[in-house]
């Protein structure tokens, strides 16, 4: 009896703990959905409301017509897009020869690119404007450039570890019936490493989307290159001139909606793909 | 069989540097965006921070030598004399002692040092000086906010995924769940919890925390020094507990069930199964995710730059505003130069326990 109960305990206990772990993570976006949701006057009330009165869309709609944020959306998905096709593109042929080659200097090689994955960006920021600078590049491209500084070592880590682990009877196979290293590359491996592409491009992208330091600082004098993170992080709003948290808060849930999406989507390959260095051995 | 063998030594060594030269072309593409991208900008950064260069100008620079390590990492330590009367009587205040301001003790000539926090220690009071102060406080800021968030992050993080490793119905949802936080822009959560806690009744904090009778509705969690750090901690956590449960849940479940099972049997308790299997199987997760979130919060610039601005400084933020608000870039390189550096000992500790476990 005493058992049967202490187990009802327990199951009770375990769910209010999943609970608790679910409210907590999902707290901060209940509150922006319903902060973006309030009118101006309601949103200033004290105490605040824990849902809104009567709901408005008028947040949303200034946000959606604001240019500035629509070219924030634009500028970050061209970057980011960018960023990812490049950083696949070179990633996989590295990945290729560093997993699949004999070659003298491919284990230093591979130091290199793991010490790359781990670089402070800080410590590039002022070297990199320079070259930017000299190239005289826009601040577009060179946020595509630089992005490649943490997207492309992380790509071509992964990349590596998933073409070592294939087996090499398939590229002897191939090189039997005739094919070249690229015919074996491009026919035989890449069809293989679609999944592990489609991963790393995800966390690219993911990554990519986030950046905020070399973007503040390209463009901080570039308003109209800027892209979403430095957009929010500066926002001033159409409605209200004093920080117009109703519009910062409508951004950050339509921003925010298309990655849960991603997430909810490809959910176990994006886990696959961040315990892959750290878990695999 | 017999002339295959005769011609494969040549063969193969043809192939083998044709494979070579291959591998060297394939490799190549990557290691010049790399050079371009990392080793000449840092190489750069090398160079400007022993001079006076100037960001965004064109103007002639001169080498300065150590001059600006030596403006950031000057630090003296004095300690703060008791205030005394006329009679060599400490002057007491509400029963307490009374310290000298920092300002009567700190060094001004040749350069002028500023209090970057005080300290008692043996009954005695201490004043940690610095010529560059606020970078001084940004090191030690980073630390803090290191150690704390990063302990948080792993005992909560522990906690989700021993929830989450067991089966139940809706733990597919709850995985999902996991990734929101770390798929939000960072920059933009920071708005989120600016939001959250503001300074009245207007935020969410604020407004729980009055109906609960623990504050009056009025904490200012940014403006108040001795809570900036707290709120930083707490945005981090939220942001970066699910990548640590996410890591320490792959760990988990490849902690066989046989080994549960057979504690069962023996009869040990959940609590003593925790510190027999589950942690020892856990270790090399665990030290990995460590590292890992370690590296990534020495390097935090984001949250402190969108919430605190100038008003407190992370390591990164702080380099990142001399260069564009001071538009000094001798000092910001090399305060970068020593966030590489800082950055770099862990960076090593990681390699280490990864590169020995992938390339052998």
């Amino acid at each position: 009896m005493t058992r049967r109960r202490s187990r009802v305990v327990g199951r009770v206990l375990f769910w209010l703990l999943v609970l608790a772990i679910f409210v907590y993570l999902m707290f901060p976006f209940y509150w922006a959905l319903v902060s973006a949701l309030k009118t101006q006057a309601e949103l200033i009330q004290t105490p605040a409301t824990l849902w809104p009165n009567n709901p408005v869309l008028t947040n949303f709609r200034s946000v959606l017509s604001n240019d500035r944020f629509i070219r924030a959306l634009l500028n970050s998905t061209i970057v980011a897009g960018a960023v990812t096709l490049l950083s696949l593109v070179v990633g996989s042929f590295a990945g290729y020869a560093l997993g699949k080659m004999r070659f003298r200097g491919k284990e230093p090689s591979l130091y290199v690119i793991l010490a790359m994955t781990m670089f402070p960006q800080i410590a590039v920021l002022a070297g990199l404007y320079a070259v930017i600078r000299v190239l005289g590049m826009p601040a577009i491209p060179s946020m595509i450039l630089s992005y490649l500084l943490f997207t492309l070592p992380f790509t071509v880590w992964v990349l590596t570890s998933f073409f070592r682990e294939l087996p090499d009877s398939l590229l002897q196979a191939a090189q039997v019936d005739g094919a070249t290293l690229f015919q074996s590359f491009r026919l035989v491996l890449l069809p293989l490493a679609a999944p592990a592409m489609v991963t790393t491009g995800l966390l690219a992208f993911i990554q990519a989307w986030n950046e905020y330091l070399f973007a503040l600082t390209f463009t901080i004098i570039d308003e109209a290159s800027r892209t979403v993170p430095v957009a929010i992080a500066l926002f001033t709003g159409e409605i209200a001139r004093q920080e117009p948290f109703g519009e910062i808060m409508a951004a950050a849930v339509i921003v925010t909606i298309p990655l849960v999406l991603l997430v909810l989507i490809f959910q176990q390959r994006i886990v696959a793909g961040l315990t892959a260095g750290a878990v695999k051995g | 069989m017999a002339a295959a063998s005769t011609a494969a030594p040549a063969r193969r060594s043809r192939l083998a540097r044709f494979e070579e030269r291959t591998a060297l072309y394939l490799l190549l593409p990557t290691f010049v965006i790399l050079a371009l991208i990392a080793f000449y900008p840092f190489g750069r950064v090398l160079m400007s921070s022993f001079t006076n260069a100037r960001f965004a100008s064109s103007a002639e620079t001169e080498f300065v030598g150590l001059a600006n390590y030596k403006a950031l990492l000057s630090m003296t330590i004095k300690e703060l004399p008791v205030v005394v009367d006329d009679a060599g009587q400490p002057v007491l205040r509400d029963g307490q002692v009374q310290h000298e301001s920092w300002v009567q003790v700190l060094p001004r000539t040749p350069q002028r040092y500023r209090a970057v926090f005080e300290f008692g220690l043996l009954g005695k009071r201490y004043v940690l000086g610095a010529v560059t102060a606020p970078f001084v406080r940004s090191i030690w800021d980073t630390t803090v906010f290191t150690v704390i968030a990063v302990t948080l992050e792993t005992i909560l993080g522990m906690i989700i995924a021993l929830v989450l490793v067991s089966n139940f119905p809706g733990r597919g949802g709850m995985r999902a769940a996991m990734l929101v936080p770390w798929a939000v822009i960072t920059a933009v959560s920071a708005r989120i919890w600016e939001w959250m806690l503001q300074p009245t009744r207007a935020g969410l904090f604020n407004t729980i925390g009055s109906h609960l009778g623990i504050n009056d509705g009025r904490t200012d969690f940014f403006g108040n020094a001795a809570l900036q750090l707290p709120s930083m901690i707490t945005m981090d956590v939220w942001k970066t507990t699910p990548f640590m449960a996410l890591l320490l849940l792959a760990g988990l479940s490849t902690i066989p069930s046989e080994l549960y099972e057979a504690a069962e049997v023996d009869g040990a308790s959940r609590i003593r199964q925790f510190f027999s299997i589950t942690l020892p199987l856990l270790k090399p997760t665990l030290a990995v995710a460590l590292i890992f979130r370690t590296l990534d919060s020495l390097r935090v610039f984001d949250i402190f730059q969108v919430v605190l601005g100038n008003r407190r400084y992370s390591m990164a933020s702080y380099a990142q505003d001399v260069l564009l608000s001071q538009r000094n870039m001798g000092l910001s390189s090399a305060a970068s130069v020593v966030i590489f550096v800082l950055v770099s000992v862990f960076a090593v500790l990681y390699i280490r326990m990864l590169g020995s476990r992938t390339t052998s």
